[in-house]
């Protein structure tokens, strides 16, 4: 029951990033209109799934890495939800709704073969670890994906290729504004998932630092992001650095967090 | 009598190009164009689009080739500056009824860059009256005019042509809306007390800005726009204070040098490094520096930039611009006909004359030839004039009639060589020749 819903809801994500695609491209609005409710749709439909994971109690823990990436998907869209209800960027489901199509297609996929295991015998700090990284993960992921727009748009208007008024992309103060908030919730998040994770190690392991690969480009991820937090903040680092610096960033932590573990 | 028209506009010309032969004030070039024999009227439009010179010559050749050298040698000058010389190629030329058509269609703003925007028709009123002010324009390019702004308020109110109402200062304003999600919280800037500076009052004022500043050289005008539109007015003094607070700054002021510099802008985004700034430089010569582009949170947009991002509403335009082109068709027949009737005016001044001299001479001679009252002098008087009169009426009518026509000038002719009008007046007596016969 919970893969047909899982793989339903990655359905419904491409779905919404079709649909805002087809409304910035054709004449009529409605399909950009459409984009958020299908993104919602896509991120209830995940939800159940997930409950109905781990009702039996047997589900994949959450360090099995498709859970974990379903689990940033969740909340990347989420995040999204709640930033398309504030400003005009409807345009961003281009971006997000792709971005957690892959991720929850993955996860619908691998899901099957991960070998169910009682939720209570992996303990408080893996799932502590794995839903905050997550979270951390899921909302810088919103700042790339802003980041890669921002840059996007303000290529287009340095090139004094202004669209005309009805194309309703995103304005550069939304995505930066996206960026800046993406950020601030986002590092902590992170933060907070590297040191549950080297509470989780030093509890299972004796040691907060074993010398993984894993954890070694995860400490240089949480380190440069830490440099951009700030420059952003503290440093007076402009929004176009900042925009590229998030998608630079984004792509170092999906290397480190996820990246290193599919290869064999 | 020919209509000629020699000028540039944003399609023939580079805007380094025109900004170098921009006129500020056309009265003294007006006056130097109208001391020549070859030109009789000169109306001089310099905008930041176009620079024109239409004018009235009985020389058509000659006026062709002073308007070149006007182009070349008076606003051009002898050195190549930025844009480069200026080529043939820069410069277009209409006569007669294309010069017609064309004022027409400028004032009407189908040629505009924006089409329908509706400050040229202003720009063209003030380049008419300033030639009214120097004696540069007599009857004809007045009356070109009149019947230019009669077409131009007649495609307003008769076509949709102007119902989005886009100028410059306009695209402007959209253009912000792609930077700024609100503008609740923006300030604008506004450089210069002119015409365009105004619509950009009038746009922004509806936008709910925080803030709209007007500082111009003379505090005095930037203080007349604004009390009338709710803004404060600044001198030019205060640029950098006013800049570091501006979210938008559109400028559009006349003067050698840029406004906005560089280093002025960098000075003023010190310290604000997620506000971006958008500057909207209308002036020509432009206001603001384009090396300020190499600054990151700056979006410049200068007035070709902002033509091509009005593409989209002239697109929609185009739809009311057969509608529009027909009423500027209408308009120039009429005035064509009135121009072409001037034509037959010299014959016909000529044909009463000649008319009126041979009456007074016969009612002279008969008169004398017996003791009349004055009552009876007066009646012969009377009827010699009704008779003349009713002579005439015929062939005046159908001259004036036919002036408009290709066979103008067959008609002309045969009443010259009919009424002997190029013969010398003091010939034999009517009465002689006719007893002779």
């Amino acid at each position: 029951m919970a893969i047909p819903l899982l793989q339903t809801a990655a359905a419904l994500y491409l779905v919404a990033g079709l649909a805002a695609g087809l409304g910035l491209a054709l004449p009529s609005r409605r399909a950009l209109r459409g984009a958020p409710y299908l993104l919602l749709a896509g991120v209830v439909l995940h939800s159940v799934s997930v409950v109905a994971l781990h009702r039996d109690g047997t589900a994949p823990p959450l360090t099995d890495l498709p859970v974990a990436v379903s689990v940033m998907a969740w909340f990347g869209a989420s995040f999204s939800l709640l930033l398309l209800s504030r400003a005009r960027l409807a345009a961003l489901a281009v971006l997000v709704g792709p971005l957690a199509f892959l991720s929850t297609f993955y996860a619908a996929l691998r899901l099957p073969e991960a070998s169910p295991v009682a939720a209570a015998a992996t303990g408080a700090w893996p799932h502590a670890h794995v839903m905050l990284a997550s979270s951390g993960l899921g909302l810088l992921g919103v700042a790339g994906l802003a980041g890669v727009l921002f840059l996007a748009e303000h290529r287009r208007l340095k090139g004094r290729r202004p669209l005309a008024p009805r194309v309703p992309l995103p304005t550069l103060e939304a995505l930066d504004r996206v960026n800046a908030a993406s950020l601030a919730l986002g590092f902590p998040l992170l933060t907070l998932g590297v040191l549950t994770g080297m509470m989780w190690l030093r509890t299972e392991r004796g040691s907060a630092f074993t010398g993984s690969a894993h954890e070694l480009w995860c400490l240089v991820a949480w380190a440069v992001y830490a440099v951009l937090a700030l420059a952003r903040f503290l440093g007076g680092q402009g929004s176009r650095q900042a925009a590229a610096s998030a998608v630079g960033g984004f792509a170092l932590l999906l290397f480190a967090a996820i990246g290193l573990r599919l290869v064999p | 009598m020919k209509i000629l028209l020699l000028g540039m506009n944003h399609r023939s010309a580079p805007i380094e190009l025109r900004e170098r032969l921009a006129v500020g004030e056309p009265g003294p070039a007006l006056a130097k164009l109208v001391a020549c024999d070859e030109i009789a009227e000169a109306v001089l439009l310099s905008t930041c689009n176009r620079i024109e010179v239409v004018a009235v010559t009985r020389e058509p050749e000659s006026a062709r080739q002073r308007l070149r050298t006007f182009f070349r040698r008076d606003l051009a000058g002898e050195l190549a500056g930025p844009g480069g010389p200026l080529q043939d190629e820069h410069l277009y030329e209409h006569v007669d009824a294309d010069a017609m058509r064309h004022v027409m269609r400028v004032a009407a703003s189908l040629d505009s860059m924006v089409l329908g925007e509706p400050q040229i028709l202003g720009q063209a009123k003030e380049a008419w009256a300033a030639a009214l002010e120097c004696g540069a324009c007599g009857p004809i390019l007045g009356r070109l005019f009149q019947h230019a702004f009669g077409a131009a308020k007649r495609v307003r109110n008769e076509t949709r042509l102007a119902e989005r109402p886009i100028s410059m200062a306009r695209v402007g304003v959209d253009l912000a809306k792609q930077i700024f999600e609100t503008f609740e919280d923006k300030q604008a800037l506004l450089i210069g007390a002119g015409e365009m500076v105004e619509i950009a009052l009038r746009s922004l004022r509806g936008e709910g800005l925080a803030a709209i500043r007007v500082a111009n050289r003379t505090p005095e005008r930037a203080s007349q726009l604004a009390v009338r539109y709710g803004a404060s007015a600044h001198g030019l003094d205060e640029l950098p204070a006013l800049l570091s607070g501006a979210d938008v700054v559109l400028t559009s002021i006349g003067g050698d040098g840029p406004v906005l510099t560089r280093e002025a802008v960098s000075a003023a985004l010190r310290g604000r490094p997620h506000r971006p700034l958008l500057v909207i430089d209308l002036g020509v010569p432009r206001n603001a520096e384009p090396a300020i582009d190499e600054l990151d949170n700056v979006y410049r947009y200068d007035v070709d930039d902002l033509g091509a991002a009005a593409s989209e509403n002239a697109g929609l335009r185009q739809a009311e611009r057969a509608r529009a082109e027909a009423i500027v068709a209408e308009e120039q027949q009429r005035f064509d006909g009135w121009f072409a009737a001037l034509r037959a005016v010299p014959t016909i001044q000529h044909l009463r004359a000649r008319m009126e001299s041979l009456r007074a001479r016969e009612v002279e001679r008969a008169l004398s030839r017996g003791q009349f009252s004055a009552v009876q002098r007066e009646a012969v008087e009377s009827l010699s004039r009704s008779l003349v009169n009713k002579v005439l009426h015929a062939p005046v009518s159908r001259l004036r009639r036919e002036a408009g026509r290709e066979e103008a000038m067959a008609y002309l002719e045969a009443a010259r060589e009919l009424f002997a009008l190029d013969e010398p007046e003091d010939g034999p007596p009517p009465e002689e020749q006719d007893s002779g016969e």
